[in-house]
């Protein structure tokens, strides 16, 4: 038994005196759900004097819709998301991605918001939020700003929040019809594990044509990544067996993953094109099949 | 900081250091030893208790945060229709063996059948994902699962 390195723990109701806190304390971390952040402190990785609980800010919670954007309230747990009938309606390749992310036990204490500020390349909602064109609403004292979910992501475990910053709620425009999208992951077993590989595809068809794609993979790289060539290949195109299969091999090039303890670089390669190519022919029949 | 909280149905008040774990909490300071101390890193589910009625690593949970809700173990769900049906099952059907991992996976099973009176097997699988067992290789357990499934009297 290691015990925790000691921490003043301040609890604030408001989100206003929570971003207060925030800016003014030196070495502070925000905690929710805390299955990220905990590991980290008891083995040292992360040391830090101060942490400010918000699990006391009520304007943080829960699952709305307003002029047709989803938002989800940055304490809203991985489980709530899974059980959402409006995520289910509005953001499926989420739901899907959420599924697989840790075990019961922690998609019911952690957050979607925890999920990505965590910052691991291998987050398996990060490749579904952004082929979705999800944004975080971002406060700190000095004010509010959207980032796109891609932008939060500045290397391995490592967000671009300023240390006064706080992700408020995760933002999910509405998708238009004749769109669909799918997550595919690669893990070692099925059961609380992380990603070998994990792919998002969202395609937007006009009949039989691609109007627009986007495609993402995670475990790949420093963060997870949108690959630009692959979707500028399936734009304009109609979506032939043959095209997916040309376009996502093209994968192999475009990726320079690393060897590890759960895969080689080489594997993963292989597998980037091969989930990839699974996601589209997915998001294809999703988005009606070019009917 | 002191912590109030409800533990198995009864009020309890603790002091408890912001670095102090629920788990450490129950164990060392309220003696509740059905919550074991496994991997200590989310990944085991020994220590699973339920908080606010979900299953819930009680090694990732600061003791302090708990205040003002509700804490389950085992203990607390003895008389439950639900748990002496999976109790049974687990003892006639040999689903234990060093039963290091059972409290936690008792605790696992009763939120799910708590929920889904008739899963499925993919369900029961599911539902004890977060519970590692280095003994049985999981088939008696599950099979024990869906047979306190059939057990528990319909409400």
């Amino acid at each position: 038994m290691r015990p925790l390195p000691g921490f003043n723990l301040h609890r604030p109701t408001s989100l206003g005196e929570a971003l207060e806190l925030m800016g003014a304390l030196k070495s502070v971390k925000p905690i929710a759900g805390g299955t990220d952040l905990l590991p980290l402190m008891r083995d040292r990785a992360i040391t830090v004097e101060d942490i400010v609980d918000i699990r006391g800010l009520h304007e943080l919670k829960g699952i709305t819709v307003e002029d047709g954007t989803l938002r989800i309230g940055a304490l809203t747990t991985l489980t709530e998301v899974l059980e959402s009938p409006l995520v289910a309606e509005k953001a499926s390749v989420l739901r899907e991605a959420v599924g697989h992310i840790g075990s019961v036990q922690t998609r019911n204490q952690g957050t979607l918001a925890g999920n990505i500020c965590n910052a691991s390349p291998a987050a398996d909602s990060a490749p579904a939020l952004m082929v979705i064109g999800a944004q975080a609403r971002v406060s700190s004292a000095r004010g509010v700003r959207r980032v796109p979910v891609e932008e939060l992501f500045a290397g391995p475990k490592m967000n671009s929040l300023g240390k006064d910053e706080l992700v408020t709620e995760i933002l999910i425009p509405e998708l238009p019809s004749g769109s669909g999208a799918a997550f595919e992951k690669l893990g070692r077993r099925r059961g609380i594990t992380l990603a070998v590989v994990n792919a998002a595809a969202y395609l937007a068809m006009d009949g039989k044509k691609c109007v627009d794609a986007r495609i993402a993979l995670g475990a790949i790289a420093a963060t997870p990544i949108r690959l630009p060539e692959v979707e500028a290949a399936y734009k304009g195109r109609e979506l032939t067996p043959e095209a997916i299969e040309e376009s996502s091999r093209a994968c192999y090039s475009l990726v320079n993953p690393v060897d590890d303890v759960r895969a080689s670089a080489d594997y993963r390669r292989e597998m980037a094109c091969v989930l990839v190519k699974r996601a589209i022919v997915k998001a294809h029949a999703r988005a009606g099949g070019g009917q | 900081m002191m912590v109030d909280f409800v533990l198995n149905g009864r009020a309890v008040s603790c002091d408890a250091p912001a670095n102090i774990l629920l788990l450490d909490l129950l164990r060392s300071e309220l003696g509740v030893l059905s919550v074991k101390r496994g991997c200590e890193q989310g990944e085991c589910g020994a220590c699973t208790v339920l908080l606010g009625g979900r299953p819930v690593n009680s090694c990732m949970i600061l003791a302090a945060r708990v205040e003002g809700r509700s804490v389950t173990t085992i203990e607390g769900l003895r008389d439950e229709p639900i748990m002496v049906a999976l109790r049974k099952a687990f003892m006639e059907g040999g689903a234990v063996q060093c039963g290091f991992c059972t409290p936690g996976m008792l605790i696992s099973a009763y939120a799910l059948l708590r929920d889904n009176p008739s899963p499925t097997p993919h369900e029961a699988k599911t539902a004890i994902e977060g519970n590692i067992c280095r003994c049985t290789g999981y088939a008696l357990p599950l099979e024990a699962i869906l047979k306190a499934a059939e057990m528990t009297p319909a409400e």
